[in-house]
């Protein structure tokens, strides 16, 4: 694994259950009003050289509008983390990520992401460990239960391991089944975006559908940005208890609606299913390609609304929308079709 | 004669997978053809399975061909979603009966690549990565594992094991402490399980019009081959009907040949 744009500080930082103590001690805990600009919290709380934890599910409820900020901002040598981490791909070509702790990066089915690929072999980025969806679920959910490490049956057997400094392998020294155990570390990345469906003015944060890692992960970082897809009065919050993030942990609120577009956020919106396959199976394969798109979708728009426009504008919003509702069952199914065309590069 | 054309490999791969699910299981989905699968199961032979996703969706109402294990599909409607660390303890909770990992490379004992082809210090190309691969391999009961069968792709032994089948064969998977195994291998080729005391990859059921000779050169091993070959009864042409109109009817997955 690599050592090229990192040090054991960083490695250290990523495990050290004291020092991310320390740093919540000294958090301020005023219940005040958090809200900012996206522009100012990427500027204030995103620090080069951080660890950087990706949220959501890559393309679920991700803030992708503030990733893509984080590039216009030319943040530089962020560590990556999370599970999954497939905006990691592109935050690595425009030297926002110089490292990072690998789950998986790419988009499924939709085809290999070469940007990835590039990155890794030109070693414009490099590896620093190697691990499972599950085994760093686990990282993040020891952190939030405030517990050292977790023991787990995943990653034993594997190549992984070899390639993960992080994790042991222990006989277990508790139970009759002495077999072995991985003990996983909890996980303290620096930093954390997660985009949520309804924030108030102070932090508090709830989260509808999967949350994947977003409640660990808002517990395990230093720092916290909250986008959210609407601002709510508290008592929205306090009438139906269903907030899973607390104000203390945050640091910054964002009001972003569509803050997780062309990924899709659940209530309000599908996702773009054809920028991602634009994006892996056209933008990907060169970096001249990479380049070209991201100068037509980030570097010649200045916010959120600007990329719905080159979407469709209004038009794109209200299919996103009803195909949304469509998908949760809250609309009739016949009111909406699912067809698209799915994007097939010409071949020379 | 039917006028149904016959299932493409495609096909055949979505129709050995979900008859490798039996009804009332709970049943843990990846993203592509075991969603195929799972989906034709419930829709077909086992009505009353439950479908578990990684992203977090539990039993969700049936619907459109979810386009990733992130789609709304995946949690349409759904009692509750699960957080990821969760969502995947009910694998080792003994929760979830059977579970489906494709991969880059499958190798004689069942273990899967994901990761790398070549090294990570000496790269031929690089893999996504385990996402949720590793994690349902260790614990689930039974995973079937799914792929396109060529010498290169199912080698001797795979480059860089991300997801554990029996390791080095015989009892290692067991030593190692990891809980469940892989039942079975599901290609274009057909059905093959896990000889019981050497774990080494054998023939179980051919698809219809295959050859042991003809898997045999789609292998970059020596499989193992029963005394008796049977064959898989293909699907009849109400299977297929609800495999094309039904479950995958924009050919997300099924389209062959891909892309």
């Amino acid at each position: 694994m690599g050592s090229q744009y990192t040090n054991q500080d960083h490695m250290k930082r990523l495990v050290d259950y004291r020092d991310a103590r320390e740093f919540h001690l000294r958090k301020d805990r005023a219940k005040r009003d958090k809200r900012i600009s996206l522009q100012e919290a990427v500027s204030e709380y995103i620090q080069d050289g951080d660890i950087f934890a990706e949220t959501g599910f890559s393309y679920v409820r991700s803030p992708i509008q503030a990733y893509l900020e984080m590039v216009r901002q030319k943040k530089k040598d962020l560590i990556a983390i999370g599970s999954p981490m497939s905006n990691t791909s592109y935050l690595m070509a425009f030297g926002v990520v110089k490292a990072l702790h690998l789950s998986y990066i790419g988009v499924e089915m939709r085809g290999n992401d070469k940007n990835f690929a590039r990155c890794i072999k030109s070693k414009q980025a490099e590896l620093l460990s190697i691990w499972s969806h599950g085994s760093m679920a686990l990282g993040f959910k020891a952190a939030q239960l405030g517990a050292p490490f977790i023991a787990s049956k995943q990653l034993i057997g594997t190549d992984m391991i070899k390639k993960n400094p992080f994790v042991k392998v222990i006989d277990n020294p508790v139970s009759a089944d002495n077999s072995q155990v991985a003990l996983i570390p909890a996980l303290f990345p620096d930093v954390c975006i997660i985009h949520a469906q309804k924030a108030d003015r102070y932090g508090n944060a709830v989260i509808e559908g999967p949350a994947i890692n977003d409640i660990a992960l808002a517990a395990a970082c230093r720092k916290v940005i909250i986008t959210a897809e609407r601002i709510v009065p508290e008592m929205t919050i306090r009438e139906n208890s269903t907030g899973t993030i607390p104000f203390w942990y945050v640091d910054a609120v964002v009001d972003l609606p569509y803050g997780a577009l062309p990924g899709s956020c659940p209530g309000h919106y599908y996702w773009h299913r054809e920028w991602w396959e634009w994006l892996v199976r056209i933008g990907t394969p060169d970096l001249d390609a990479l380049n070209d798109f991201f100068d037509y979708w980030v570097f010649s728009t200045k916010d959120q609304f600007d990329f719905i426009e080159k979407l469709g504008g209004a038009r794109f919003i209200n299919t996103a929308r009803q195909q949304m509702e469509a998908a949760q069952a809250n609309v009739d199914d016949s009111l909406v079709n699912f067809d698209y065309q799915e994007v097939i590069p010409k071949r020379d | 004669m039917s006028n149904v054309a016959p299932a493409n490999p495609l096909e055949m791969i979505a129709y050995n997978l979900s008859n490798a699910i039996e009804d009332g299981q709970i049943v843990y989905v990846g993203t592509g053809l075991p969603m195929v699968g799972g989906i034709l199961a419930k829709k077909t032979h086992a009505p009353n399975i439950t479908l578990v996703y990684e992203s977090g969706g539990q039993d969700p109402l049936e619907g459109d061909m979810p386009w990733s294990v992130g789609c709304p599909f995946t949690f349409r409607k759904s009692p509750m979603s699960m957080e990821m660390a969760i969502s995947f303890g009910q694998c080792a909770l003994g929760y979830v009966d059977i579970a489906f990992q494709g991969g880059a490379q499958i190798d004689m004992y069942g273990n899967v690549n994901t990761s790398v082809i070549g090294s990570y210090e000496n790269l031929k190309s690089i893999l996504p990565g385990s996402g949720g691969g590793n994690d349902i391999g260790s614990l689930t009961e039974k995973s079937v594992l799914v792929g396109l069968q060529t010498p290169d792709r199912f080698p001797e032994k795979v480059d860089f094991v991300t997801t554990p089948g029996y390791l080095d064969g015989g009892d290692t998977r067991e030593k190692a402490g990891l809980l469940g195994g892989p039942s079975a291998v599901v290609t274009q080729c057909g059905v093959f399980d896990f000889e019981p005391v050497s774990k080494r990859m054998r023939i179980k059921r051919l698809n219809p019009g295959m050859t042991v000779e003809i898997a045999q050169a789609c292998t970059g091993f020596e499989l193992l081959v029963p005394e008796n070959i049977e064959f898989v009864e293909p699907p009849s042409d109400e299977v297929l009907r609800i495999l094309r109109e039904v479950v995958d009817p924009r050919k997300v997955f099924t389209k062959f040949p891909p892309g």
